[in-house]
């Protein structure tokens, strides 16, 4: 996969790619150390939300822009919750670079690019990617029905953004601990600290009540 | 003193321009020359959001515009202009450069002192 990068930064003006995963975080990067892996991998997930959030309004978008004074930013979706994204110098050339992007995005699709190498010299600090097992067959199925009618009523408070903030937070609470309804509230913490705003997690509460009461009840 | 829907629609006569809306930090839609800005207004918001986020992880300093750039060339162009937000839909045919240019000129000639009234 890394090849898929290194071809973006011999574009001139391109500083530096990197691909990442909504679950997994940076997957690879070439950027210069001065980008901290962390802070790409929070870089990748909000061009990821915004890429969704596009998505919503617009069937057949293709790339993200942000222009920024300094550089440019370029985000491209290659399969959903992956994202591949460029930050360049402003002058770059944007028409060669969205014509590279179509290319390797088109070799991504037939696989050619599927393998994971993260050399240890390029992105420092970058974990490597372990097998993961999918979410839905961690949760029982109860639960799972549980977690979509939270998402459900989450949607009801923060709006086309709730789909990705809940799945982000419930990401976050499997990494804490096994996907149980006894800790339920660890997950509903989460959620409200992503809410922020008191009156909101309040109607959040009363909204999901119900739903944990019946699933309470069996 | 111009208001919100007087620089919408000088907004709107540029060259390359399909239509624009520009709402408040809020939400709150202060002009429009699309039919469907609701689909428009949200995006606004979760963009601006989002950019800021980027911006200050990444240590940029100012964010002069983002696009959504779409297969279909009608690419819809975000400019956060101090408290406000302007969306403008391209035309599928025009200059890009020449378009986004001019947007840029007329943002930069305006003050946005009071909610709604940009002079």
């Amino acid at each position: 996969m890394i090849h898929l990068i290194d071809e973006l930064k011999v574009i001139p003006g391109v500083i530096g790619a990197s691909i990442v995963s909504f679950r997994e975080g940076l997957k690879v990067a070439n950027f210069p150390s001065i980008f901290k892996p962390e802070r790409l991998s929070v870089v990748g997930k909000h061009l990821l939300k915004l890429y969704s959030a596009g998505r919503m309004s617009f069937d057949d978008l293709s790339d993200l822009t942000l222009n920024f004074d300094e550089s440019v930013v370029v985000a491209r979706e290659l399969e959903k919750g992956m994202l591949l994204f460029a930050i360049c110098d402003p002058t770059f050339n944007q028409n060669l670079l969205t014509m590279s992007l179509n290319l390797l995005h088109e070799e991504y699709k037939l696989g050619n690019f599927s393998d994971v190498t993260i050399p240890a010299d390029v992105t420092p600090g970058v974990k490597s990617v372990e097998p993961s097992i999918p979410i839905e067959q961690k949760i029982s199925a109860s639960l799972q029905d549980l977690l979509l009618a939270m998402k459900e009523a989450l949607s009801k408070i923060l709006g086309p953004m709730a789909g990705f903030i809940f799945d982000e937070a419930v990401e976050e609470w499997l990494e804490l601990g096994p996907p149980d309804f006894v800790r339920i509230e660890a997950l509903i913490e989460l959620i409200n600290q992503e809410i922020a705003e008191t009156d909101k997690v309040d109607s959040y509460r009363q909204l999901i009540s119900p739903v944990l009461k019946d699933f309470q009840k069996g | 003193m111009a208001t919100a829907v007087d620089f919408v629609e000088r907004v709107n006569q540029i060259d390359g321009v399909a239509g624009c809306l520009l709402v408040n930090s809020d939400g709150t839609l202060l002009g429009k020359t699309l039919d469907n800005p609701e689909v428009y207004s949200t995006l606004l918001q979760v963009t601006s959001g989002l950019s800021g986020e980027i911006m200050s992880n990444v240590g940029f300093s100012y964010c002069r515009y983002i696009s959504f750039n779409r297969f279909n060339m009608q690419n819809f162009y975000v400019f956060p202009i101090d408290k406000f937000l302007l969306g403008v839909v391209q035309q599928a045919d025009c200059s890009v450069s020449a378009m986004l240019e001019r947007v840029y000129q007329l943002i930069g000639k305006v003050s946005t002192s009071e909610a709604g009234n940009i002079s």
